[in-house]
């Protein structure tokens, strides 16, 4: 059984220190780790929570209640003391029981290291022996934590954390926690760092972006990795300005990345257009949250699937990819990269708040993957066009600086590159442009099935519902019914009648949704590969976990 | 289908219009200035003056209206050692790319800004542009504008932008001197801000009305001196200065990137 271990407390109050302090702490004891994080929009005060859980076997979701809930504020304890199991326990600044582990933070940390700003380490103390784990493990990883500050803040804080879990004692173990798997520490990743590292090692080398929540995190990974891989990282001023500035940057042959989430995409649809007619490989990541307009800016939600695959005036090749788990994220980043070069053409990869911020452990990421091919021809003759018309396609793509001038009009053009209103030019290569999607669909990923073989009920999931649906699958089986999921990390273009093989006849469909319309199975629709099946959504801003949807299939 | 290749000629510019002086130009001042046409970016953007790169030489982004800074920032950035040159006019640039043009400006990166400046809107057939004077009536503006006309030069000047520059169509021969040195200039962004006739739409600032008014800047002027600059950013009506406004050696944006000083990252 897992166990969710909830620090919930105002912004600015320490939240994601304590929690991810305790991510790596725990990952070091060799445990799976699933994290995932709810805040509010805003700097102080509110209510913030970080949940980390933990088991022996791999997770990939959360949970909605807590084994053990820590509350820094009365504001936490309000609205959070009615999510803790039967069993569970509370830690706080209160009243002790048999449920309750009373620890005034601040003041301890005062005693025992001199500063209110060890509260947090406290709590990581105390929080450990309630788990029955030893202090060594956490002793060990603040020293290395906070070498660099001095060894008198190394011994405050391994003080501060002996005493939380002195004080934590009486009711030490009482949670059923997984025994440590080994000496061997999980490397964690989350979603965010997962796109950003995949980007990174794919050779992106211009990331341009308007900072906007979820999206920002990917950004701030990658202006921290800029000189390590040689990126220019650069806010721009505008969404329309960032996706512009990649555009530029893809002509003149460099992969570049730009981050958002829906409401600065609608700014950049008209340059994904541009990039449609330009055939330019630019890589769009849209991180998801709850619209319409700012609409809840820190939630997660997946609405915006349909608009991503329309987004942008006329018609032109595309991808898109969806992540499912935080491997997903780095592997299928590197993917969007070579699509997006092979075929010349925009790819977004589609995430959301949840998967942004879901700190999961895993395989070690490759940080030296090698680089994409950019398919970029070299030394082109000097009577080189630019958009010569091909079977597949796709032209011979050289850059500008050698020894053929190359020419791109966001007009229809020639295949040299120039405006024309020839609508016989414009057939030809409005034809050649779509030919692509044909290529990209024999590329295209199939669904991946987990669980029951020939189920009685199949889930249809995409992009972030992957993990919390496959904890569904599990706990559905283990209680005895006939279930298995679809999962879909690519969501466009998809062949149709792979799909409609890949579905089968199940007696119950049901599409898994983060949306209020089943937007996915509207996209199955729209290409014939879906009839009647039944939704299961969830629009709430919250993410979907595994107990929801378990309960809601068999309820 | 119908063939419409014989009616599709270039340039598709009126008879009269300071564009064609402006590329005959703009090719002269390329060559004197000795730039390689394989290094050489076109940016441009929407409307009748974004249209000149497909009647020169060299490589060419044509891309959406109003976006050509960004654009040209991409590609500045991604091989700095091209020749970035956009050439587009007041409405693209200074209307549905003022935003750019502004945060451009701050950057100061390496990008040549030639902007075709006739006070009105072409290819949309005449309505106002963020220059028309006060009063310019238009069938859209019925009553003539009454919105205050942008200051491109003076907001480049407060910008601190490193180079900033105005000519006219009509002096072909001080319009090459200005392209020159901004295609010279070595040390940021160059904003060269074009007067030109447009006969078809703007009947208010002809031709005429422009020679009687285009000045050299007299000497002396220090083109280091913000204020002295600024003085002539503001001077338009009876008397309107061409010659280089303004200069500043503040450090260009590309200069200031550690990433690339191993080369372009374009061929790497």
């Amino acid at each position: 059984m897992s166990v969710t271990i909830r620090i919930a407390g105002e912004a600015g109050q320490g939240v994601q220190t304590t929690g991810g302090l305790l991510v790596e702490a725990l990952a070091g004891l060799g445990l799976s780790v699933a994290s995932t994080q709810s805040y509010m929009s805003r700097v102080r005060g509110g209510l913030n929570w970080y949940d980390v859980r933990i088991d022996s076997r791999p997770l990939y979701a959360g949970t909605r209640k807590a084994d053990l809930l820590v509350a820094l504020t009365d504001v936490a304890l309000e609205a959070l003391g009615g999510q803790v199991e039967r069993g569970g326990l509370i830690l706080y600044n209160g009243r002790q029981g048999d449920d309750a582990v009373a620890i005034d933070f601040g003041a301890v940390a005062e005693q025992a290291g001199g500063s209110k700003l060890y509260a947090n380490t406290v709590a990581a103390g105390a929080v450990f022996a309630l788990l029955g784990y030893g202090a060594d493990r956490l002793g060990s990883l603040l020293s290395a934590r906070f070498e660099k500050k001095g060894t008198e803040v190394v011994s405050a804080n391994r003080a501060c954390a002996q005493k939380g879990a002195e004080l934590a004692a009486a009711h030490a173990g009482k949670l059923q926690a997984p025994a440590p798997g080994g000496s061997v520490a999980r490397p964690v990743y989350d979603g965010a760092s997962a796109i950003g590292l995949g980007a990174a090692t794919a050779g992106v080398r211009l990331v341009t972006a308007y900072p906007m929540t979820p999206g920002t995190a990917t950004l701030t990974y990658l202006a921290g990795v800029a000189d390590e891989y040689g990126i220019v990282v650069e806010q721009a001023e505008d969404e329309i300005a960032a996706v512009n500035m990649i555009c530029g940057a893809a002509y003149a042959g460099v992969a570049a990345l730009t981050t958002t989430s829906g409401g600065g995409f609608a700014l950049m649809a008209e340059g994904l257009s541009l990039a449609g007619i330009m055939e330019l490989p630019i890589v769009v990541l849209i991180a998801q949250r709850p619209g319409p307009a700012t609409g809840l800016p820190t939630r997660t939600g997946q609405q915006d699937l349909l608009f991503a695959v329309r987004a942008g005036h006329g018609e032109f090749a595309r991808a898109i990819f969806a992540p499912g788990t935080v491997a997903q994220c780095f592997d299928l980043t590197r993917r969007a990269f070579e699509a997006a070069h092979k075929h010349q053409t925009p790819v977004v990869i589609l995430t959301d708040q949840f998967l942004q911020d879901l700190q999961q452990t895993c395989d070690v990421l490759p940080a030296d993957a090698p680089p994409i091919d950019r398919h970029i021809v070299t030394g082109p003759a000097p009577d080189y066009v630019r958009y010569a018309v091909t079977e597949s396609g796709i032209s011979p793509r050289a850059i500008p600086g050698g020894p053929a001038l190359v020419v791109c009009d966001s007009d229809e053009h020639t295949a040299d590159g120039h405006i024309t209103e020839s609508l016989d030019a414009h057939l030809a290569q409005q034809d050649k442009r779509m030919r692509k999607q044909r290529g990209m669909l024999t590329e295209c990923l199939p669904p991946q099935r987990y669980g029951v073989e020939d189920a009685e009920t199949l889930l249809l999931t995409w992009g972030s519902t992957y993990g919390p649906a496959r904890e569904a699958v599990d706990l559905l089986v283990e209680a005895g019914a006939s279930v298995a999921m679809l999962h879909f990390a690519q969501v466009w273009p998809l062949d149709a009648s792979a799909v409609r093989s890949a579905i089968g006849g199940p007696a119950r469909l049901i599409s898994v949704e983060g949306n209020q319309t089943g937007q996915f199975a509207t996209l199955l629709r729209s290409i014939g590969a879906l009839g009647d099946c039944e939704l299961l959504t969830n629009y709430s801003g919250l993410p979907f976990t595994g107990g929801e949807i378990a309960e809601r299939v068999s309820g | 289908m119908i063939d419409l290749t014989k009616a599709d000629t270039s340039p598709a510019w009126c008879p009269g219009c300071g564009n064609f002086a402006l590329l005959k130009t703009f090719d002269k001042a390329l060559d004197a200035a000795d730039i390689d046409r394989t290094k050489l970016v076109l940016v441009s953007g929407i409307g009748q003056a974004a249209k000149l790169p497909h009647y020169t030489k060299g490589n060419v982004f044509n891309g959406l209206h109003g976006r050509a800074v960004p654009a040209a920032t991409g590609i500045k950035l991604a091989n700095h050692e091209l020749t970035v040159v956009i050439t587009s006019g007041d409405g693209d640039m200074y209307g549905e790319g003022g935003n750019h043009l502004l945060h451009a400006l701050r950057r100061n990166i390496g990008i040549k800004a030639f902007v075709h400046d006739n006070q009105v809107y072409g290819l949309t057939k005449g309505q106002a542009s963020p220059t028309s004077d006060p009063g310019f009536v238009t069938k859209v503006q019925t009553r003539g504008v009454t919105s205050a006309p942008l200051n491109p030069l003076a907001m480049a000047i407060v910008e601190d932008c490193s180079f900033v520059a105005r000519s006219f169509t009509g002096a072909p021969d001080h319009l090459e001197e200005m392209m020159v040195a901004a295609l010279r200039h070595d040390g940021g962004f160059a904003l060269l801000d074009i007067l030109q006739p447009c006969p078809s739409f703007n009947r208010r600032n002809t031709f005429r009305w422009y020679r009687e008014r285009v000045k050299p800047i007299g000497d002396p002027h220090d083109p280091y001196d913000r204020e002295a600059a600024l003085r002539l950013a503001f001077t338009w009506g009876e008397e309107i200065p061409i010659g280089i406004y303004y200069r500043s050696d503040r450090p260009s944006f590309e200069s200031q990137l550690p990433v690339l000083s191993d080369g372009p990252m374009a061929t790497r």
